[in-house]
């Protein structure tokens, strides 16, 4: 599946190629110039890698001419947005909430760049919001969640209390109960991203109150949930762990059933070419299962751990949600003239 | 035919443009007591710093044992056998005297146990045979600096060296100390060691060394036996040939020897300066009292157990005793600078504070001859507008102190740590005597001092208290030589209480003997 | 005796060997690294100093919290006091400000930004207030609790900006944008630079007369150089001019946070300060603790961090770098301050 939309993806890029583009910004002779503000290392393996892939990807694909800064502090997000403004870059892809009220001052700023804020929360003609559905894969991680739990417990160990944060936790739960109505569901947050002790901490909390699968939704510090599991697991329980954001599943292939995935290379690639086609109009951008860019994937090491007929009805519920059939829970946050969506 | 153990020759060092140290030279033989002499500035702290390691000669040439060796650190000094006795402290205050003689030792952490007990054997067996008074379990923070001078004593001793280095030795401990002291100092040198000691007192000089070397201005300018020289021929040696340098300094070698009073006052002062005796026997108004004051020591034993004092204007009250019998808590009550546990004190406005410990209390070595000054300024509105200090009075002011006490420095720009230690307390007496209108308290003024300087500073206390109206002096000494020529009125501080000292008990073993907390001298 | 003045001229002599040093040892990591040195160091340089718009909006915005904070350490440290918790002040002044700002948008800005940089000195100065209680009541030493009494700011900061202060839809863990009056005014009209430059300049100049010319900054030398000697010699009662350095401390770092609050981020967000109380320790000590060098080697790590942004930026090179060659320079600083110790203890014993 993510091959196919890789293979499509990229045949339309070939073609854009080919025929020159003549539509959006970039046009002429000059190369479209994408910078990428990442607020965490893009070593993550996660939410930040996966940015940093959809950027190398449109330089690839594109031959855009592309930059990359991670930021450290509030102070820093002005700067690097007036550095790639008055640079003159096309598109900015600003990674994370954290960057939307310095967007919404730099769109004013430079009207000819165009930002576009990963879970952002305010639009303008310029700044926009790119929203992914991970509601969507999540609800397919509680299915499983419930379904392979033996204790009937199950954990979830987020990082910052946010909207984006929040949605996944709801539709893990909603996909969980669909299974197990009396599923017992914990959950914990860190208040950050990177703390991987403090992640670990939590989901040994969890462990030890009986859950036996455990998601997370904490970045970079996710390294200490897969941890915390696979020390029970060495003391001989059984344990599972979920991913997220990313394909996971090799981060540590022993305990990680599957991953909620958001394919951010596509979808970086996929805004890039819109972009440059027709311009992007002032609206937020929603990525979900029926673009192809969130879904949830096995582990192939553990899929046959997996009864056939829960990996069944997780197939029957994909398309479901993705023919708008099966409606997953949202926390919305995106604040537009006609309200908050 | 005596083994010379090293050989200074031709040594010179400079610090910036001026040089300490133009050609000296030095010879240490074995068996032998070497008495290092000369003016503060002389150049002899240097000097023993080049010999134990820790400077490096700009030219000349050191010889230890026969063979040319460059001192590049302290640990080759040690490991040729050189052992220095630090003027400066190098003790650390929190550790016990014992853990203090354990530093610089290799140590073993498994071991540590095994090597205090045998270094407690060793250290107590060194105090049995020396008389040096040293509790290895008290923390050195505890002890006055007389305690802590026989600390670094011992701790050089206990790594048994060749040659023996002492900066100044005698300048804290009481007679009785420097009498072992030297008792000790001539087994040591009996047994085979040579001795190097840097002295101020002539007559300590005379009564212990074999050999007598004398710097003058960074260079060597007399060096004999001891047979060959007496007292005045090395004050000629020191001080040039200065008639009134000379007698104002023999004045002091007379007292240090031990003469009458009468003959100190007249002889001390020199031609310079004429004491009217009869204003003198007449103290003025009362200026300070203190009554049955008491105050605890930061640790252990009340330091001050009901004290009564009166002070009068234009007397100097002398304060004899052993360091570490409160001396120290009753300086500082009568400076105003802490307050007693109970008791009453009376304190005049003007109070000048000469501390014992110069570098570290009278002095800021960072801090310029101003800055210096300022310390005792900064307070008063004559200096001082609504927020600012008025730094061009404050300098005016210290530009007159370095004058008037011939201090030599390039200029009150100069910091303090660039002053040699007679420099240094002339710049603590000027400045102090500037705010004493009404009381100095001078805690050891001469301490470290040599002979010209010495001379200077009881010139200053004389000149002080010259009338009625002139402030009241508290000094407090561990110098009996200098209470007994300088006092109007003697007391003892012994275990925290003061005695007064009767005048048939005025008297080197009198006063000794009361300072040793002997009551029936003083009856 | 003749030596040069030791804060003054060694100040300059440390700050160009630790430049030197880092320099080369930054280049020959880089080359292990795998990265060109000299691309490298073209990028850093074109950040920092490559246009007036480089220079003024970028590294002299970068450097002014450092300016403030380097200031508070350098105030401290010259009294004797370690304050080492400039970073929990400077948030305790962030909060404060961005209290002021957000509650007051009915007053005007004339009286309003005021308010604002007032209650931010006030907020650092009560931060620092309590070790300054615990060390000169109760004798409880300042470099732990300074540093602890951080780490509960950092939390605080976290709360507030989640429950008080939280953005009105209560969505994201931040503030609203502080009012327009509240904000501190540009500098040079078209750039970042805002008006808290002037306010630092004029802080180092005011603490540089206080030092120099006052009878409190000679006290607070003093006391500093010298504790017994300034209570012996001086006379001088070390309790409240230790409280003083205390308070002046916190009030400078915490003016550092307000600053950032009403000139640059106009909102107060969970993580604020990305370390600025602690570089500002390598500042100050870099700069002898004379504040006026403050201004110059606060405006030296301005430099190397746009510099290194714009490493990341135009060079391709990656984040941690930039943090190592920072860090090479905190080394390389406190390297060579010991030596220039040393060489001045070295002829100090005439």
């Amino acid at each position: 599946m993510g091959s196919l939309l890789r293979t499509s993806l990229l045949g339309l890029a070939l073609a854009f190629a080919a025929c020159g583009g003549d539509a959006g910004p970039g046009e002429g002779d000059a190369p479209l110039r994408v910078a990428l503000l990442t607020a965490g290392p893009v070593s993550d393996a996660g939410w930040y890698a996966g940015a940093y892939e959809g950027l190398l990807a449109i330089r690839d694909s594109l031959g855009a001419e592309v930059s990359h800064q991670q930021t450290r502090t509030p102070a820093e997000f002005d700067e690097a947005f007036l550095a790639y403004g008055s640079s003159g870059y096309d598109l900015v892809f600003a990674h994370g909430f954290e960057y939307q009220d310095a967007a919404m001052r730099a769109g004013e700023q430079f009207p000819a760049t165009t930002i576009v804020v990963s879970g952002g929360g305010r639009v303008a003609a310029n700044v926009i919001p790119f929203i992914f559905e991970l509601e969507e894969g999540s609800y397919l991680a509680g299915m499983l969640a419930a379904g392979m739990s033996e204790s009937g417990t199950i954990g979830m160990v987020g990082g910052v209390e946010i909207p984006p944060v929040q949605g996944t936790f709801r539709a893990f739960e909603a996909g969980a109960r669909a299974v197990d109505p009396d599923v017992e569901i914990l959950e914990a947050f860190t208040g950050n991203w990177d703390d991987v002790a403090a992640a670990k901490e939590a989901a040994a909390a969890q462990l030890a109150r009986g859950a036996d699968v455990i998601i997370h939704n904490v970045d970079a510090a996710s390294f200490g949930v897969f941890q915390a599991v696979r020390e029970v697991v060495g003391m001989g329980r059984t344990a599972w762990a979920l991913g997220m954001n990313r394909d996971q599943n090799d981060v540590a292939p022993d305990v990680i059933l599957g991953s909620a995935v958001i394919r951010i290379p596509e979808a970086f690639l996929e805004v890039a070419l819109a972009l440059q086609a027709r311009g992007l109009g002032g609206e937020p951008i929603y990525e979900g299962a029926s673009e192809g860019v969130v879904d949830f994937v096995l582990n192939p090491a553990l899929s046959s751990r997996v009864p056939p007929d829960l990996v069944g009805s997780m197939d029957a519920a994909r398309e479901r949600i993705r023919s708008g059939e099966l409606a997953v829970p949202r926390v919305p946050f995106v604040e537009t003239e006609s309200g908050i969506r | 035919m005596i083994a010379v153990r090293a050989r200074l020759d031709g040594v010179v060092r400079r610090f910036g443009s001026v040089e300490a140290l133009a050609g000296a030279s030095l010879e240490v033989r074995a068996g032998e007591v070497h008495a290092l002499l000369g003016e503060n500035g002389a150049g002899k702290s240097t000097l023993l710093s080049i010999l134990g390691g820790m400077l490096r000669p700009d030219a000349g040439t050191i010889e230890v044992g026969g063979r040319q060796v460059a001192l590049a650190s302290p640990r080759v000094a040690w490991a040729l056998g050189i052992g220095l006795v630090h003027q400066h402290f190098t003790l650390v205050p929190p550790l016990t005297v014992l853990e203090n003689l354990a530093l610089g030792r290799r140590l073993q952490p498994a071991r540590l146990g095994r090597t205090l007990t045998r270094l407690r054997a060793e250290a107590e067996r060194l105090v049995q045979r020396t008389g040096l008074d040293v509790r290895l379990d008290a923390r050195v923070e505890q002890l006055a600096v007389g305690e802590r001078q026989r600390v670094e004593i011992l701790k050089v001793l206990l790594r048994d060296p060749s040659v023996l280095v002492l900066d100044e030795p005698t300048a804290s401990l009481a007679p009785a100390e420097v009498a072992s002291l030297f008792e000790l100092l001539r087994g040591l040198a009996a047994e085979g060691r040579a001795i190097v000691l840097v002295a101020h007192k002539i007559d300590e000089v005379l009564a212990v060394a074999d050999r007598v070397t004398i710097l003058r201005a960074g260079r060597t300018t007399f060096s004999d036996v001891r047979s060959k020289v007496d007292a005045a021929s090395l004050v000629r040696a020191m001080v040039g040939e200065s008639v009134t340098d000379v007698a104002a300094a023999v004045g002091v070698v007379v007292v240090a020897s031990g003469s009458a009073r009468a003959a100190a006052v007249g002889v001390g002062v020199g031609a310079s300066v004429t004491v009217d005796d009869a204003a003198r026997r007449r103290p003025g108004g009362l200026v300070a009292t203190l009554a049955d004051v008491r105050m605890h020591a930061s640790v252990g034993r009340p330091a001050l157990e009901g004290v009564t004092l009166e002070v009068r204007r234009g007397e100097i009250v002398g304060i004899a005793g052993v360091q570490g019998n409160g001396q120290r808590e009753l300086a500082r009550v009568l400076s105003g600078r802490s307050l007693p546990d109970s008791g009453s004190v009376q304190l005049p406005a003007g109070v000048g504070f000469i501390p014992q410990d110069r570098t570290l209390e009278g002095l800021i070595g960072d801090f310029d001859l101003a800055e210096n000054v300022a310390l005792a300024l900064h307070a008063d509105p004559r200096f001082t507008g609504p927020a600012a200090l008025r730094w061009d009075a404050v300098r005016a002011e210290a530009e007159r102190v370095r004058t008037r006490f011939s201090i030599v420095a390039s200029g009150t720009k100069a910091p303090a740590y660039a002053l040699s230690g007679g420099n240094r307390q002339r710049l603590v007496i000027g400045r102090e005597l500037l705010v004493a209108s009404d009381l100095l308290v001078a805690e050891d003024p001469t301490r470290g001092l040599d002979v010209a300087a010495t001379a200077f500073v009881h010139d200053q206390l004389r000149r002080a208290t010259e009338t009625s109206e002139g402030p009241g002096v508290v000094l407090i000494s561990g110098d009996l030589d200098e209470v007994l020529a300088l006092s109007d009125r003697l007391l003892v501080v012994s275990r925290g209480r003061l005695t007064p000292v009767p005048e048939n008990a005025r008297t080197r073993e009198g006063v000794g003997a009361l300072m040793l907390g002997d009551s029936s001298a003083a009856a | 005796m003749p030596r040069p003045d030791r804060f003054r001229l060694g100040a300059g002599w440390v700050g160009a060997g630790a430049v030197a040093a880092t320099g080369a040892v930054s280049a020959l990591l880089l080359i292990v690294g795998g990265y060109d040195p000299f691309e490298a160091a073209g990028a850093a340089l074109g950040g920092a100093f490559g246009s007036a718009d480089a220079f003024l909006s970028v590294t002299l915005v970068r450097s002014i919290p450092l300016m403030l904070t380097g200031l508070a350490v350098a105030f401290a440290f010259r009294a004797g006091v370690w304050n080492i918790g400039a970073e929990g002040q400077l948030l305790a002044g962030a909060i404060a400000a961005a209290w002021v700002g957000l509650v007051g948008r009915a007053l005007p800005a004339w009286l309003l930004l005021p308010m604002l940089l007032a209650l931010a000195a006030f907020a650092g100065a009560l931060w620092a207030l309590v070790p300054a209680l615990m060390k000169v009541r109760l004798g409880v030493g300042e470099v732990i609790t300074t540093l602890l009494m951080s780490f509960v700011a950092i939390e605080l900061t976290a709360f507030v900006v989640r429950g008080p202060l939280q953005e009105p839809r209560g969505v994201f863990p931040q503030t609203e944008a502080i009012a327009a009056g509240a904000r501190l005014p540009a500098l040079v009209p078209g750039t970042r630079l805002h008006l808290g430059v002037v306010l630092a300049v004029v802080a180092a100049v005011a603490v540089a007369w206080l030092f120099r010319q006052t009878k409190l900054g000679f006290r607070m030398r003093a006391v500093g150089a010298s504790p017994e000697a300034a209570r012996m010699a001086g006379k001088i009662d070390t309790g409240p001019v230790t409280l003083v350095a205390f308070l002046g401390s916190g009030a400078l770092a915490g003016l550092a946070g307000g600053v950032q609050v009403a000139g640059v981020t106009y909102a107060l967000y969970e993580g604020y300060s990305p370390g600025w109380g602690y570089t500002a320790i390598a500042v100050a000590l870099l700069a002898a603790l004379d504040p006026l060098w403050v201004l110059a080697t606060a405006l030296l790590f301005g430099a190397l961090e746009a510099g290194a942004a714009a490493m990341q930026r135009d060079a391709g090179i990656p984040a941690v770098w930039a943090v190592a060659v920072q860090a090479l320079l905190i080394l390389a600083v406190l390297a060579l301050d010991q030596m220039r110790r040393r060489a001045n203890a070295g002829s100090a014993g005439v």
